[in-house]
């Protein structure tokens, strides 16, 4: 037990190297043992690092080759597509200027017969009104006429005598007869 | 009583065989703090050389990555596909954590199992990876505890402690054991492992300085790789399960 005891006594108490240095056994320092290490890990840790990472290159160049081509073929199709659009568009300037003049050629002729169809109705309108004219005129000297003729029927029936009478009778007898002959 | 020096003797021959320095530090005094300084060392180191690394990478970005900036990228592309996969969709806040914690815990390791720290010495133990120490597995450990209580805590408020009573109330002893256990297993896992491997190379080298220890050296890489990927895949995973199940 004490051999024990005293053992870790001296283990304790074990010499230090002392300060701070360099320790030039081989041997102890293990430098053989790990050059030997060393250099087999890089012997074999090289080849299988470069194809890890030469893998990953070539993964990421392809993925890069890819998006570059899918980039180039979407451009490719912008651009396509407003060659196309230029075209469309083209045309629809095309077709809005037809429909523009025939529209104009419609809006003429439709002025055309408009202003044909009022000048006839002006002139029947001034037809009528010339009727219309015509007809009060003949109105008014009916009236006037009858108005004249009462005049004179009232007159002629206040006013006649029976030697007036047989005169008048005469007289028309003789126009009759006159009518009469000549027919 | 003849015993005793004869063992002294044999113990302090052994000693001078190996060499083998276990729970030797080099201390600064740092206020009040004892820090084991041969850590704080290499972790300087193996961030000098992430930083630089990545620096020199990524100084002249090109749209089709050369040597360099490929490396990176492909570094990159597999700790985020890592924490989709253990995280979620939500993966994206957590992408550089888990990233920070892989790559420092993988260079860390391989610092340990390939740059030759012993050729310096120090007055007081010996140069070795950073997660050599339980120290740094602790903090490791520790702040992929506090991530997940920060993702769990920001994505669903008070309401993610319902998650200590979810199947039913019973479990709440162990649900709450489980924060402890976490960062403990996290932590005590790297420390083992990595402590493990290069004592075993050490052991062995003093044994036998060459060729046998190659085989175990190169185990010793292979566990340190897998040890980094375990660490940041539980934290992701430890991420992940805290931030699921929101409706």
């Amino acid at each position: 037990m004490k051999n024990v005891t005293h053992s870790f006594v001296f283990l304790a108490h074990w010499p230090s190297a002392g300060s701070f240095g360099l320790n030039t056994d081989i041997l102890a320092t293990n430098l053989i043992n790990l050059t030997v290490v060393v250099g087999v890990l890089i012997y074999f840790g090289k080849g299988v690092l470069k194809d890890l990472l030469d893998n990953r290159k070539q993964r990421i160049l392809s993925t890069i080759r890819n998006s570059e081509e899918l980039r180039r073929g979407t451009i490719e199709q912008l651009e396509k597509a407003r060659i196309r659009l230029q075209k469309v568009e083209l045309e629809a300037d095309e077709y809005r200027m037809n429909g523009y003049s025939e529209i104009e050629r419609e809006k003429a002729n439709l002025i055309n017969a408009t202003s044909i169809s009022l000048e006839q109705l002006e002139k029947s309108k001034n037809e009528t009104l010339y009727f219309e004219k015509q007809r009060a005129m003949n109105q008014v000297r009916q009236r006037v006429f009858q108005q004249a003729v009462q005049g004179a029927l009232g007159t002629l029936n206040s006013c006649l005598n029976t030697e007036l009478h047989f005169r008048t009778i005469r007289a028309n007898i003789s126009i009759l007869g006159a009518m009469e002959w000549k027919s | 009583m003849n015993i005793i020096p004869c063992s002294i003797k044999t113990l302090k021959g052994l000693y001078d065989i190996s060499g083998v320095e276990v729970g030797q530090h080099f201390y600064w005094q740092i206020g009040g703090f004892q820090i084991h300084a041969q850590v704080l060392i290499t972790s300087w180191v193996v961030i000098t050389i992430l930083l630089g690394s990545v620096i020199i990478a990524v100084r002249n970005p090109q749209t089709i990555p050369t040597d360099g900036q490929n490396f990176f990228e492909y570094v990159l592309e597999f700790i985020r596909d890592l924490s989709k996969t253990q995280i979620g969709e939500e993966y994206g806040p957590w992408v550089p954590f888990i990233g920070t914690m892989f790559l420092f815990i993988f260079v860390s390791n391989w610092s340990g199992a390939l740059l030759p720290w012993k050729i310096i010495q120090l007055p007081h133990g010996e140069l070795a990876a950073p997660t050599n120490d339980i120290n740094t597995t602790v903090a490791l450990a520790l702040l992929t505890s506090a991530a997940y209580f920060y993702a769990g805590l920001s994505k669903k408020g008070l309401s993610y402690f319902e998650k200590y009573i979810k199947p039913t109330p019973i479990l709440l002893p162990i649900n709450i054991l489980e924060d402890f256990t976490k960062p403990l297993s996290l932590s005590f896992r790297l420390f083992g492992n990595i402590l493990a491997d290069e004592l075993v190379v050490v052991v062995l080298v003093s044994l036998v300085p060459l060729v046998v220890p190659i085989p175990v050296m190169f185990l010793g890489l292979f566990t340190s790789g897998i040890q980094a990927l375990i660490f940041a895949t539980l934290a992701a995973a430890y991420i992940g399960e805290s931030m699921e199940g929101h409706h």
